[in-house]
């Protein structure tokens, strides 16, 4: 389907959690690059028309699932929920801090509108299959969308879920990796062999939709709503760039877990307000 | 807790099980059963009369156990069969995060405890399975010692609590009597000089073990624990405070384990008795043989154990 929200509407609000997620991470560290590289593709799910979700009734029997399988992409999902209504705002405010915290370093199940925990990595599908499978065997019309990293997909655990959901024909399935090709050390090429990526999940039976602009609206709106067959898992391989929108944290994998330090701070939030204007 | 009008006495601990299983599935759609490509002649009929409730997760056990969380949490009842050892190792993080974080209702069905699968070795053997699951925060523990409590055992998943553990041997264990499930354990005799703590089949052993110590004066009682965990506590305790001696036998590495179990307990409750453990030496625990000679080897078999408590006690 085209864009149902003005395409500048979603740029704003991509361009509002970016600084959102700066302050909160200014304040604690974390893994800002991670979630800097999907805010385009949580943007295009939540404010872009494509999940069918109520803030005001996180447990609606309906909705749509959204697992963030990378679940220490947390940042960025907090402030997102957080701007919708699912918790009050002030919750970002005190993340991270008050001795025994309600918004940690990783998604929690019991943070309103989060569905699984999630921190160990290649969790996510699998949990996806099983509600998948549970849902469609019930009729119900809900989709689950499973978010990866990229890295994450060297785990077994991720192509244990992919034989299961090609066989077990789970269209209410989807999967999106956010293919921003670096990992917690290195670029994932130069140790591991993702690629050919693509032909890998086709190989497995699954529909796949690449994104080549990972940050762009109407192409991933494109990929995730284009008519696809009902009895196939779709994957949608995002082409991203970790730690989009400030050049200091942009394709550095140092960034991967690491403080914005205060000499870094004027800088970012000066590129996030020119990207507004 | 309906035990069942089936008589389990005469069939294999898991097939009790799944025959009692057979039937809540029938009329309750939310039972989903997966097997990680693992089956059992009783489980044949389940598979062909109830096709739609049941998944072979192939021989992939983190996708299994994420699986059956996810399908927890979109309302069904799994039950998840494997091998103890593929089920508890293979996808441990799986069972924490997936199944104890999160809460969800899953039950898991482990079979082949301790040496069982003898000749098959370290790989088939589940000789770590109690200490790994109690140490999950919410994790029930059930490790029955006879094929109808097993069966009982079925009814468990109409109500489900928390995540479970059921832990079962292989061949017939007839009936030791009595057992009420929300104890989860039962006191067998009752001699005061002695009490022998026992789990799953062991508690078969134990028996034979009081019975020869009885006879050379030695007044004994069992303590058939069902229910690891959370055990018993009033129970438990009253059971070990009415005896001046404490045994365990258990077949499982030493670390962890039921002599551990009741050692923690023990220290918990302020309840100070001399305490010897049976259990396989940390040293012996990887081989290949049977199940008897496996056993005798390590001191759990009947004269083994009845000397080396015959020796603690200075006789």
């Amino acid at each position: 389907m085209p864009l149902t929200v003005p395409v500048d509407d979603l740029k704003r609000k991509a361009n509002q959690l970016r600084r959102q997620v700066l302050e909160m991470s200014y304040a604690h560290g974390g893994h800002i690059s991670t979630c800097y590289s999907y805010v385009e593709i949580l943007v295009a799910l939540y404010y872009g028309g494509i999940l069918r979700h109520d803030p005001q009734r996180p447990e609606w029997a309906e909705r749509d699932r959204f697992l963030l399988s990378k679940g220490h992409g947390e940042t960025l999902l907090f402030a997102a929920l957080a701007d919708m209504g699912y918790f009050p705002a002030e919750w970002c405010d005190t993340a991270y801090r008050g001795g025994e915290c309600r918004l940690g370093g990783h998604v929690d199940h019991k943070i309103p509108g989060i569905e699984t925990t999630s921190g160990a990595l290649g969790h996510g599908l699998g949990l996806g299959c099983g509600m998948a499978w549970a849902a469609g065997r019930a009729g119900h019309g809900h989709h689950h969308y499973v978010l990866m990293g990229d890295a994450e997909c060297s785990e077994g655990s991720v192509w244990e879920a992919a034989l299961f959901a090609a066989r077990h024909n789970l269209g209410n399935l989807v999967a999106i990796v956010d293919r921003n090709r670096i990992g917690s050390l290195d670029f994932t090429e130069n140790y591991i062999a993702l690629e050919p990526f693509a032909d890998k999940w086709r190989a497995f039976g699954w529909e796949v939709r690449e994104v080549i602009d990972g940050h762009d609206f109407h192409q991933l709106t494109q990929a995730l709503t284009a008519k696809r067959p009902a009895d196939r898992p779709l994957m949608v391989i995002a082409h991203t760039v970790k730690g989009k929108g400030v050049a200091a944290f942009e394709n550095d994998p140092t960034w991967h877990v690491r403080a914005v330090t205060a000499d870094l701070i004027d800088q970012a939030r000066a590129e996030l307000r020119g990207e507004s204007r | 807790m309906n035990a069942a009008a089936t008589d389990f006495s005469t069939v294999d601990m898991r097939d009790a099980f799944f025959l009692r299983l057979y039937d809540i599935a029938r009329q309750d759609p939310a039972v989903v059963l997966l097997s990680n490509d693992f089956g059992a002649p009783s489980l044949d009929r389940f598979r062909a009369d109830l096709a739609g409730q049941f998944v072979n997760a192939a021989i992939s056990e983190q996708n299994m156990i994420s699986m059956a969380a996810g399908m927890a949490m979109a309302g069904r009842k799994p039950v998840v069969y494997s091998i103890a050892s593929f089920l508890t190792l293979r996808a441990l993080e799986q069972v924490k995060v997936d199944i104890c974080v999160m809460g969800a209702k899953v039950m898991l069905v482990g079979v082949g405890c301790g040496y069982a699968y003898s000749v098959d070795g370290p790989t088939h053997h589940a000789t770590e399975d109690i200490a790994i699951m109690r140490a999950l925060s919410g994790m029930a523990v059930w490790s029955p010692s006879e094929s109808p409590v097993a069966g009982a055992m079925a009814d468990l998943i109409h109500d489900l609590p928390g995540p479970a553990y059921l832990r079962f041997d292989r061949g017939r264990w007839p009936s030791l009597g009595e057992l009420d499930l929300e104890r989860g354990l039962r006191v067998l005799g009752s001699g005061d000089d002695v009490v022998i703590v026992a789990t799953g089949i062991m508690t078969h052993r134990a028996l034979a073990v009081a019975e020869a110590l009885r006879q050379s004066g030695t007044a004994c009682r069992v303590v058939d624990l069902v229910r690891l965990s959370p055990p018993a506590r009033s129970e438990l305790a009253a059971a070990l405070a009415a005896a001046g001696r404490v045994v365990t036998i258990e077949e499982q590495a030493a670390p962890g384990g039921l002599g551990g179990l009741v050692a923690e307990f023990m220290a918990d409750e302020g309840l100070l008795r001399p305490l010897l453990r049976l259990a396989i030496d940390p040293a012996k625990v990887f081989a290949y043989g049977e199940r008897d000679r496996l056993h005798r080897d390590r001191g759990l078999d009947l004269d083994g154990a009845v000397t080396r408590i015959g020796a603690w006690m200075g006789r």
